[in-house]
């Protein structure tokens, strides 16, 4: 892993278009600003973990799945028709 | 009754992901289809890996007033003129008892369909659940 130190205002430059800017630093945490092209996606970490986990956990569990959809279909016809 | 569509149904619509999902950057071709008696659960499909198959439901019947804030920057990834051509789905995770089956708001698929091409937008899952409980609880 590649370790540069920086102080406030100075940043980083990835892959030629991506920019990390050191905007503030405190006890809170560090503050960053990021510029990148609208092609490269940006997440925090813990958010782009959870929500692969959850994508793996959507993948089809075959037995259950015809059985789910009655339920809910069964739950639906209770259901006011509000839009 | 409900009316569930033609059971009968094509073979679905094909879509591209060119970012993939989360955690699966590399599939980036994928097939929309109800599967028989599946409704209103839908497959999304790996073309490349169809073993990997993606369980996923029209997050309005679930939750009326679920609206994904689409930024201007990820409506022009997706080239939207117009949210109209906009089609969101979430994906259901079905866990032993389906009963408990949850579908994750926070990371919702939004798909142009004009140009059939798709993002997974991560929101802040503080104000969208990643597990959203479909059924209701009594």
């Amino acid at each position: 892993m590649l370790v540069i130190t920086r102080k406030q205002e100075q940043s980083i430059i990835i892959g030629g278009e991506v920019e990390v800017i050191v905007l503030g630093i405190s006890k809170e945490g560090v503050r960053l600003g990021i510029k990148a092209p609208r092609s490269v996606q940006v997440h925090r970490r813990e958010v782009f973990e959870a929500i692969a986990a959850e994508n793996l956990a959507a993948i089809e569990a075959k037995s259950s799945v015809l059985n789910a959809a009655a339920l809910l279909r069964a739950a639906q016809v209770k259901k006011p028709e509000d839009r | 009754m409900t009316s569930s569509p033609d059971p009968a149904s094509d073979d679905g619509i094909l879509l591209s992901f060119p970012k993939g999902l989360l955690g699966f950057p590399q599939l980036t071709a994928f097939r929309l289809f109800e599967p028989p008696d599946g409704y209103p659960l839908k497959f999304l499909q790996s073309v490349a890996a169809p073993d990997t198959t993606f369980t996923c439901i029209d997050p309005a019947a679930v939750k009326h007033d679920y609206e994904v804030p689409l930024g201007t920057e990820e409506a022009e990834a997706l080239a939207l003129e117009s949210l109209r051509d906009a089609m969101v789905l979430t994906l259901v995770v079905i866990p032993e008892d389906p009963r408990r089956m949850t579908t994750n708001l926070a990371g919702p698929l939004v798909i142009n369909t004009r140009t059939l091409t798709g993002y997974q937008i991560a929101l802040n899952a503080d104000k969208f659940p990643l597990r959203f409980p479909i059924l209701a609880r009594d």
